[in-house]
């Protein structure tokens, strides 16, 4: 069912091309920006955590289209750690986010969190998530909770680029790509492009190593327990 | 209706929309209320604030290795239920 040499080899290539990624990320000198100053390298690790959560969405609600298709539980078992370890990605996105903020917007006063929204959207977003290993922990049969956790995982999945993108978009956020602030591409410099399209696929490859490990252990529990649940 | 009293509307929510940055700490038009820097802010501003990248990528790490273990905890559970049912591993792991 999983291609274990083709799986090793991606994992092998992942694993020394994020390498490669951290080392040119430090080593690579960039433009000075006022305020960001070095902060500005954090553009290779927090913003390709939310791609990667982005694609983690895409796979997710992909199997569970599928789900409902064909009934297959083994499309189950991939819809529900593709979220999970999406979500995953989402948390890390979150914190360094407000680790970043902190001492860049922050800097000077007391305060962590204050509710910009771009922050707060996407809170909301990791709690709809939330709400669907939930819904999924209330459900015992395993058909029926494939079938009634797809639906919600579509719904899940379509509420994603709005909260994400689309809303933030329109409102006062001190976030890059917000109203009255320059997106990603009218400020970015070609040398960090260089480290940051590369920082992306990596953690893709992350995802999807870290997802398949996952998917092979609850492929396991399902052929001795016949429950997926993992 | 004279050309100023058209305008009014649109200055009036112009204003509103200027003193409804609710989820704003500071007062619009205020001196942002910088304090003496505290002593992370210290250690974190240090050599242009190449420590919050540093401390990014930590987070970063330490997600990824709290994430391996709880896959280890999985996989541990479901050798156990394995060996509970008497399983055998006669395929050469």
């Amino acid at each position: 069912m999983i291609n274990l040499r083709r799986y090793t080899l991606i994992r092998n290539i992942v694993l020394v091309w994020l390498s490669l990624v951290l080392l040119a990320a430090f080593l690579l000198n960039i433009p000075k920006i006022n305020i960001l100053e070095h902060t500005a390298r954090n553009l290779y690790f927090h913003v390709p955590m939310w791609f990667t959560m982005m694609a983690a969405v895409f796979v997710s609600a992909y199997h569970s289209f599928q789900v409902l298709r064909s009934g297959d539980i083994v499309r189950d078992i991939r819809a529900l750690q593709a979220a999970r370890v999406g979500a995953f990605f989402g948390v890390l996105g979150l914190v360094t986010g407000i680790v970043w903020s902190k001492f860049t917007w922050y800097v000077g006063t007391d305060v962590w969190w204050n509710f910009d929204p771009r922050q707060s959207m996407v809170s909301l977003q990791l709690l709809i998530y939330g709400a669907y290993f939930v819904l999924r922990g209330a459900l015992d049969d395993p058909n029926k909770r494939a079938r009634i956790a797809a639906v919600y995982n579509l719904f899940a999945a379509t509420t994603t680029p709005f909260l994400l993108y689309v809303i933030p978009r329109q409102m006062d956020s001190l976030h890059p790509g917000a109203e009255g602030n320059p997106a990603f591409s009218e400020i970015t410099h070609p040398i960090m492009r260089l480290v940051f399209y590369p920082a992306i696929v990596g953690f893709i490859g992350m995802f999807w190593v870290l997802y398949t490990q996952r998917v092979r252990t609850a492929l396991i529990k399902h052929r001795v327990t016949h429950d997926p649940e993992l | 209706m004279t050309a100023s009293e058209l305008m009014q509307p649109a200055e009036l929510i112009q204003e509103v929309q200027d003193a409804s940055t609710a989820y704003d700490s500071v007062w619009a038009g205020a001196s942002i209320p910088t304090q003496d820097l505290s002593g992370l802010e210290q250690v974190m501003l240090a050599h242009d604030k190449l420590y919050v990248v540093l401390a990014v990528v930590l987070i970063i790490w330490i997600g990824i290795v709290i994430l391996l273990l709880r896959n280890d905890a999985r996989l541990a559970s479901v050798e156990r239920i394995m060996e509970e049912q008497g399983t055998s591993f006669d395929d050469g792991l």
